[in-house]
């Protein structure tokens, strides 16, 4: 094999990665403030809560599912947790949160699983109902946090000056990319989405283990949630009304396929990680808003199209 | 068999009817000016905007897949119409309007085939991808402005009629409802094109060995389904003269509601326009009765989700 044609596959095994490296040379020609220590903190910074959302997604995406209520639980997760603490402390009103978002999770779980149902039409319903929800108990009004240490734990920098939420991302791959790839729940998660059939005949639980990807996912996207409200100090109803697209797409640009099987948390990462850059780039560029919608817009859909494609190439090829 | 066996049966095969029987007389029985002419009329009127893009999404449902473009055609194609009533004269932005779901469906259906997502799960994705093109477009087209009608220089009266006219106490939209579903019913279980489409969505690849053009035939699904739209969102803004590049946000998932509450089946293959109608029916009446005892609408909301998650549920149970 040339040279020419390795470098090529290698390519379209890592098209975020490329996509990355190609923005930031781009970048290099424009005078702009984007190579300032600054602008790449808060790049990644802001870039924080949508990678963690997108760790648990991965995990469902991975065993062949998809959740799209992680928008409205986010949203959801922050107002009970603002809404608690008048009754209660800090702790405790977080942790009702993220439970309420596992209870979602096994709801959808309980639904996807058991009940065989397509998980992006329930997630999608799922979603309707939470942001219904969200929007009864505030009135759709946002709630301020009255709280000052709640703030600080999104805001604070607790360690040399990097941001919490930065701290808190790197803890979280760490720990999704270990689980994900040492321990028996994450390799039965690959088996899973590989073939549900064969995973099952293997004498994998296969029920129990998407199941648990989905719980896991509706405590992540509740975390998250409590991340952002704590981010922003209010909690409101129109937060993440188009959160659960780009997440779950952001996941199959970084080559998490949604055929299942495939994929990584590293993957999910870069794949992000690439939308926030061209999103970064797009602002520091001065390119209007709605521009930017559908230039994102397209990008994603190219990439749904050549994940599809991809698949449909490779079947004919057996 | 029994009377009580005979009444299970019945309950069971036609829940939506007498769901809808139930909500119309606790309806009735809360609010009894329910029963006269004019909120009958009322009722019809309601049947709008929502009823075309159901009608779409039957055929899609029904052909196979799922369409969530819906809601980008109608913002689209709404703010698109209105922009060119100055420009074309009214009957030409109608046609224009249509032809403009026209070609988003002829691109939908290019995008989900030349890509090969001919499964309903890996269509969903493109179409939603497709959902936020198009409602970018149209934020895009109009700058975020809301358009409106009254802001014309041309005469507007066909779009009026469209909207709000009415024969007798009927309201002109839902005579061309009538006359579009009874025309689809026909389309669907009448002519070799629409049997071959019921085939399509219930068995792609034993339609594909049994000779069925099943690239064109989804094609079809797709343009009927954006061209319905806009249809709808044509009725939409006229009837409440303005086009915001926001209109159609949620219509995908009221319209699912919709269908599936009716009972066509998800799976594909199976269902009837009619049934859709009926679920139209039902949604009306159930925030018709629900405004009555006075639930907000974000609660109302809240059921409408409910709802859709236990209709696909027991569609699912019944297909098992």
């Amino acid at each position: 094999m040339s040279i020419v044609r390795k470098v090529v596959k290698e390519i379209e095994k890592r098209k975020a990665l490329t996509a990355i490296l190609l923005m930031l040379f781009m970048m290099l020609f424009f005078d702009t403030r984007f190579y300032t220590a600054y602008n790449l903190l808060d790049m990644l910074n802001s870039a924080a809560i949508l990678e963690m959302l997108a760790f648990g997604v991965t995990l469902v995406i991975i065993c062949g599912g998809c959740d799209f209520s992680i928008g409205a639980m986010m949203s959801l997760a922050g107002i009970i947790t603002i809404k608690l603490m008048d009754h209660m402390p800090l702790g405790p009103a977080i942790c009702a949160a993220v439970a309420c978002g596992a209870l979602v999770g096994f709801i959808n779980g309980f639904l996807v699983v058991k009940q065989k149902t397509e998980p992006f039409i329930i997630t999608l319903g799922m979603g309707m109902l939470l942001k219904g929800i969200a929007q009864q108990i505030t009135d759709a009004h946002p709630v301020p946090a009255k709280n000052l240490s709640y703030m600080k734990i999104a805001n604070g920098k607790v360690l040399f000056g990097i941001p919490n939420l930065i701290i808190i991302m790197i803890v979280m791959l760490l720990l999704f990319y270990y689980i994900l790839r040492y321990t028996p729940f994450g390799r039965n998660c690959y088996a899973v989405g590989g073939d549900y059939h064969v995973a099952t005949q293997s004498g994998i639980r296969a029920e129990r283990i998407k199941w648990a990807a989905f719980v896991i996912c509706g405590a992540m996207a509740a975390f998250c949630g409590v991340l952002l409200s704590s981010k922003l100090n209010t909690g409101s109803s129109i937060y993440g009304d188009s959160t659960a697209l780009s997440v779950n797409c952001g996941c199959v640009v970084g080559g998490t396929s949604f055929a299942g099987g495939v994929g990584g948390i590293l993957q999910s990462f870069i794949g992000l990680l690439a939308i926030q850059v061209l999103e970064n780039c797009m602002n520091m560029l001065g390119i209007s808003a709605y521009v930017q919608k559908v230039c994102e817009g397209v990008i994603i859909l190219l990439i749904l199209w050549f994940d599809n494609y991809a698949q449909k190439r490779k079947k004919e090829a057996v | 068999m029994d009377a009580k066996t005979r009444i299970g049966y019945f309950v069971k095969n036609n829940l939506v009817l007498v769901t809808i029987m139930i909500l119309a007389a606790v309806t009735a029985l809360i609010e009894p000016k329910f029963l006269t002419v004019a909120n009958l009329g009322n009722l019809m009127n309601q049947f709008g905007p929502l009823s075309f893009v159901a009608l779409g999404m039957t055929l899609a449902i029904i052909g196979g897949f799922i369409d969530l473009s819906v809601a980008g055609i109608v913002s689209l194609s709404a703010v698109f119409t209105i922009s060119m009533i100055d420009v074309l004269g009214q009957g030409g932005a109608l046609i224009a309007g249509l032809a403009a779901g026209v070609a988003m469906g002829l691109l939908n259906a290019f995008i989900v085939v030349s890509c090969g997502a001919l499964t309903q799960a890996k269509a969903l994705f493109i179409t939603y991808g497709l959902s936020a093109v198009y409602s970018a477009a149209a934020l895009l087209y109009t700058d975020g402005a809301t358009q409106h009608m009254s802001h014309l220089a041309s005469r507007t009266d066909l779009f009026k009629a469209v909207g709000s006219g009415r024969a007798g106490f009927i309201p002109a939209s839902f005579l061309l409802f009538i006359i579009i579903m009874a025309l689809l019913h026909v389309f669907l279980t009448r002519t070799q094109t629409g049997r071959e489409i019921c085939l399509t969505g219930a068995n792609i690849t034993a339609a594909d060995l049994c000779g069925i053009p099943v690239k064109r035939r989804i094609t079809l699904v797709f343009v009927l389904s954006g061209v319905l739209s806009a249809f709808g969102a044509i009725v939409l803004f006229s009837r409440i003269t303005t086009a915001s590049p926001l209109l159609g946000a949620n219509y995908e998932t009221n319209a699912i509601l919709a269908v599936v509450v009716g009972g066509t089946s998800l799976a594909g293959g199976r269902g009837s326009v009619v049934r859709t109608m009926l679920g139209v029916m039902l949604v009306i009446l159930l925030s018709n009765c629900l405004n009555l005892l006075g639930v907000s609408t974000y609660l109302q909301s809240v059921c409408k989700g409910a709802v859709l998650i236990i209709a696909i549920w027991l569609d699912r149970r019944r297909v098992k």
